[in-house]
């Protein structure tokens, strides 16, 4: 065996064991949940209306919330309607960004964890503080509504 | 060539001849994802209420993970991470309900009243234009059929009435016959 063939073979099996590392498995589930928003927004047209999740608070208040419309708005944004979207929801935007680049964060730090996997403490960390201020960020109209009742 | 370990030598952080242990980790990080979506649709106001069923499977998956981690002692961050999660998104989704009563209370607050006063109005105003209607009482007997014409208010109407049944009908009521 040369040591080119024995190189890659090693590379492959520290991978395999990688693939399985709570790191990976965690960003992987939640790759499939964000893959599922945008495949729910996508298959519900805003023009049929036929959205299976109805809002809980409108029906048990008859008051609108402050996160109605919301795939309404995911499916117009992905459909490049962006006015409409403001139209159906003005966080919409805010929060479609927050799952984007979520999905784009799981796959580039899942593949930096991959290639430099003794950088994971500090990936771990910077992955939790920037994913919590963009939450704040995206989340904080609902937050502020939700606290408005407490 | 190529370093594909970490500063120990090997990967993962392991020395020569020591086993990572790995109980409660697959149920830990199973918990750390139900919490984390969890969390996610508990601040959604419209699905919030929902999120309550998540955050107890995360908790009871993370308490799971967690004793197995305390009794085969291996690491216990996943595990607690998820338990941490899940109890506070369990707990924002739980006032999810609060808002809910909050803003019905308000609801009723503001329009109930609203409402009721105008079923008042309307149902006054039924009654005045009664009051005042054109009613035309017909009452038939076989061939025989009496139409009566009440153009004025309701004293006269009942006056009406009464001179009509004590002068033409005979009275069969049984409590009348008690008496």
């Amino acid at each position: 065996m040369t040591l080119s063939t024995r190189r890659s073979d090693a590379f492959l099996n520290l991978k395999r064991r990688q693939i399985f590392e709570p790191y990976i498995c965690v960003n992987i589930a939640l790759t499939v949940v964000l893959l599922f928003v945008f495949f729910y927004s996508a298959l519900f047209s805003p023009e049929k209306d036929n959205y299976p999740v109805v809002c809980i608070h409108e029906r048990l208040t008859g008051e609108p919330c402050a996160s109605c419309g919301l795939s309404h708005a995911f499916s117009l944004i992905l459909q490049g309607r962006i006015s409409e979207a403001y139209r159906w929801n003005n966080n919409a935007m805010r929060v479609f960004i927050f799952f984007a680049a979520q999905l784009i964060m799981r796959i580039v730090f899942s593949v930096f964890y991959l290639r430099h996997p003794e950088t994971v403490r500090q990936l771990i960390v910077y992955d939790i503080v920037v994913s919590s201020t963009i939450f704040l960020i995206a989340f904080m109209p609902f937050i502020k509504w939700i606290l408005r009742f407490l | 060539m190529e370093d594909f370990t970490n500063n120990s030598g090997q990967p993962g952080g392991q020395y020569p001849g020591q086993t990572q242990r790995t109980s409660g980790q697959t149920l830990g990080i199973a918990a750390l994802v139900t919490a984390i979506v969890t969390f996610v649709i508990a601040v959604i106001p419209c699905v919030g209420l929902i999120a309550v069923i998540p955050g107890i499977i995360a908790v009871v998956l993370a308490s799971v993970g967690l004793t197995q981690a305390a009794r085969d002692d291996s690491s216990r961050a996943i595990p607690l991470a998820g338990l941490i999660l899940g109890v506070v998104a369990t707990l924002i989704s739980i006032s999810q309900i609060m808002v809910v009563g909050q803003l019905s209370d308000r609801f009723n607050k503001q329009w109930g009243g609203d409402i009721e006063n105008v079923i008042k109005d309307v149902r006054k105003d039924v009654l005045d234009k009664l009051e005042e209607a054109n009613v035309d009482i017909s009452v038939e007997n076989g061939d025989e059929s009496v139409t009566i014409q009440i153009k004025e208010g309701r004293e006269d109407r009942r006056r009406q009435l009464e001179e009509l049944e004590e002068s033409n009908t005979v009275s069969n009521d049984t409590l009348d016959a008690k008496e």
